[in-house]
């Protein structure tokens, strides 16, 4: 408290804030927020896209039960899904790993935003076409697997990378059940060091700050490419 | 509504689906997989903390279950907990058993299993030098402590009126201490004697002599895992009788420490 | 072997409850004052952002950018262990005496959530034709009295529900307080669990309360956007 600012602290722990015990132990740090952030936004696109895509079935059992389930999820903070988790998924399925509850968790949660990206793409694509698809012959999952489909994903990119950003803020969460990703390598080295939680914290938001300024970047910039290539 | 119906079906599910993790032969399942999973604190000197050099946990507690995955000639794994996790994730499989300098009382005995105490503590206080001489001092002060701890339980029976603020672990909470923000931290004094030899102004803080309870520390396993828990207690008190277990508190708390603890305790069957 | 029995008495009545409705008092009373603080500051920030001078333009982007992409949770964190060594002694001794978990948390959460309000209320600006803003200043208004008798008005309105939403969002993302022990309801959830074992109920509890604040509100939102915006649509 000496001096004003002390960085030595993370210079001292950089290896550890960057991979936690990893060789010689499990990965950690930064590499695991990230290993959290891709294996989530990999599930929750599949559970995005079947939750999207059941909640626009024509068929009302279908639908109901997919948009009570969407509204159930986002009705609740990302924290108690994932107590929820931890304490449903051994019950149900015995062992698993707190990884791996942790990406669940957080791809059962996005999965239910994902869903409304999807569905708001769907609706984006002019209803002419499902239309003319229609008259063609097709059937309607057909329309929608071949004409409507891939062009509402490639306009839903940027929000899709959108969601990224948020699940790597979101998988500091983790912490709270004791996964050594940023946040919790960040509180082990503060509750060791006890001296610098100045330093300790704004540090790990730069790093924070880094990643997703990155993917936010790229989806502005991924954003104006499509509307472009729409436009002509 | 169609909303409300929902949730009371999945909370309905949930119930039927319900079943706690059962308490299997967990000597024979460590054996086949040739791991020990262990609950530990990571950030809690000497108990189990990360070493800024390897950047591996070690400590006291640590030392004990490397003794008993030796016997067993199994590897340990190490899964940092912490006092609100470690109980669920035993119940539930993600560890084996609980190293985490956990008090053995009546309550979680009808929950889990402990093997004898392999270390003998109480409960005190760490307070700015000069602040606090009797309980009294601490009356309708806020105190830290870390949630789901017997400290959390034993300081609310022990001063009503104060305000308990409970943090994910102690040394959040003193640091909340040196920031001026509570008034005190209490829990088990080896704790609290590992935290202030690492803290940056030692100087300025104390543990007066006031306890408020006896914490007899024990290892936590499945409840009836009875096996596994004669095994870990057979094991124990052999440490005891050649000496290891001695050793190993004078690594962690003898002379030759900045805690220069007397070890008053011998570890042996309860009664 | 161990069986789990359900118990649900144990959160309808008794000190339980009590706990857990304790919590969500604490739950309302911090997402209402950091939802008014982060409009307030919202609005600022969104004016400052469309702001001629390019330093203020600058730090209204950079404010957005840096507090929108980073973790709540690493904010709350600063401002609760880290904030000591940039706030002025005696407002710290001060926050201490009156309970600096609760202060630290409104603030992480009223700025984090500002940063989003503001670019709500900024797309609620920019949907106000541009013609009105010219035809403001050519009456003789400046650009701020422009923005706040002619422009704001409206685009608040417009920005009404994703306000709406921005709250929801803030309920729900207060549950982080109770890392730095600030006892709203997902802390009383999980002390109710820690002391009774009964992890099952509580959560359950709290899950319900949580549910139904966003019912409630999401269904007055859609109600709004009936009644309020049709109608002037329409007209």
């Amino acid at each position: 408290m000496e001096q004003l600012f002390n960085i030595s602290v993370i210079t001292d722990n950089f290896t550890y804030f960057m991979i936690g015990r990893f060789p010689h132990g499990p990965l950690g740090g930064v590499g695991l927020t990230l290993y959290l952030a891709v294996a989530s936004c990999i599930l929750s696109f599949i559970g995005g896209l079947i939750l999207g895509l059941l909640s626009v079935s024509r068929f009302p059992a279908v639908r109901y039960p997919a948009l009570a389930f969407i509204n159930l999820v986002r009705g609740m903070p990302l924290l108690m899904v994932i107590f929820w988790m931890y304490f449903l998924l051994p019950a149900l399925f015995g062992k698993i790993p707190e990884n791996n509850t942790v990406i669940l968790a957080l791809s059962l949660f996005t999965s239910a935003y994902m869903s409304r990206i999807i569905v708001a793409g769907i609706d984006g694509i002019p209803k002419g076409q499902t239309e003319a698809a229609t008259s063609t012959g097709l059937k309607s999952w057909q329309v929608m697997y071949y004409i409507i489909l891939p062009q509402a994903l490639r306009n839903m990119i940027p929000s899709f990378v959108n969601q990224f950003v948020s699940l790597i803020k979101d998988t500091s969460l983790a912490f709270i059940v004791g996964v050594s990703e940023l946040t919790h390598v960040a509180t082990q080295i503060n509750n060791r060091t006890m001296a610098f939680p100045t330093e300790i914290f704004a540090f790990i938001a730069i790093i924070y700050f880094i990643l997703c300024f990155a993917f936010t970047t790229l989806s502005r910039w991924l954003e104006q490419r499509l509307s472009w290539s729409k436009a002509i | 509504m169609k909303k409300l119906v929902t949730l009371c079906m999945m909370v309905a599910l949930a119930t039927i689906t319900v079943k706690a993790a059962q308490a299997g032969d967990t000597l024979a399942d460590v054996k086949k997989k040739g791991v020990l999973t262990v609950g530990c604190k990571d950030s809690l000197p000497p108990f189990g903390y990360i070493d800024e050099k390897s950047r591996q946990i070690v400590g006291y507690d640590i030392d004990f279950v490397n003794a008993i995955a030796k016997k067993l000639g199994v590897k340990v794994e190490l899964k940092p907990v912490t006092s609100a996790s470690r109980m669920p994730q035993l119940q539930e499989g993600h560890i084996d058993i609980i190293a985490a300098t956990m008090t053995k009382n009546a309550e979680r005995a009808k929950v889990i299993d402990f093997s004898h105490a392999y270390f003998l503590t109480g409960q005190k206080f760490i307070t700015k030098k000069g602040s606090v001489n009797s309980l009294k001092d601490l009356e309708g002060k806020r105190i830290g402590t870390a949630k789901g701890s017997t400290s959390e339980k034993n300081v609310a029976a022990a001063i009503p009126s104060a305000t308990i603020l409970s943090f994910d672990d102690y040394p959040q909470a003193f640091l909340a201490l040196m920031q001026g923000k509570v008034s005190a931290v209490t829990t088990d004094e080896a704790i609290l004697a590992g935290i202030l030899a690492k803290a940056p102004t030692k100087g300025q803080f104390e543990i007066p002599n006031i306890q408020i309870s006896d914490e007899p520390y024990g290892l936590g396993m499945r409840k009836g895992d009875t096996n596994f828990v004669n095994f870990v207690n057979k094991t124990i008190l052999e440490m005891e009788k050649s000496g290891e277990a001695k050793a190993i508190f004078e690594k962690w708390f003898g002379p030759t420490t900045q805690f220069h603890l007397e070890r008053t305790f011998k570890i042996s069957a309860d009664k | 072997m161990l069986n789990y029995t359900f118990d649900w008495s144990i959160i309808t009545s008794g000190q339980y409850f009590d706990w857990l409705l304790a919590g969500l008092i604490t739950t309302l009373k911090l997402s209402a004052i950091s939802i008014v603080l982060a409009f307030l500051l919202g609005l600022l920030i969104a004016v400052m952002r469309m702001a001629h001078s390019k330093p203020v333009r600058w730090f209204a982007l950079a404010y957005l950018e840096f507090f929108r992409n980073t973790p709540l949770l690493v904010q709350i964190f600063f401002w609760y262990f880290g904030s000591y060594k940039i706030l002025p002694v005696f407002i710290n001794d001060w926050l201490n005496k009156t309970g600096f978990e609760f202060a630290a948390a409104a603030i992480a959460l009223t700025i984090y959530t500002s940063a989003f309000i503001a670019e709500d209320i900024r797309s609620g600006v920019l949907s106000i034709p541009k013609e009105q803003m010219e035809a403001a200043r050519s009456a003789g208004f400046s650009y701020l009295r422009s923005m706040q008798y002619i422009i704001l008005p409206q685009a608040v309105r417009i920005t009404i529900p994703p306000l709406v939403n921005q709250f929801l969002n803030l309920a729900k993302n207060s549950s982080l307080a109770m890392t730095i022990g600030v006892m709203e309801m997902t802390y009383q959830a999980r002390q109710v669990e820690s002391y009774s074992f009964k992890g099952f109920e509580a959560f359950t509890a709290a899950t319900v309360v949580y549910l139904v604040l966003s019912i409630v509100i999401t269904a007055l939102v859609n109600l709004y956007n009936e009644k309020v915006l049709n109608v002037h649509k329409a007209a």
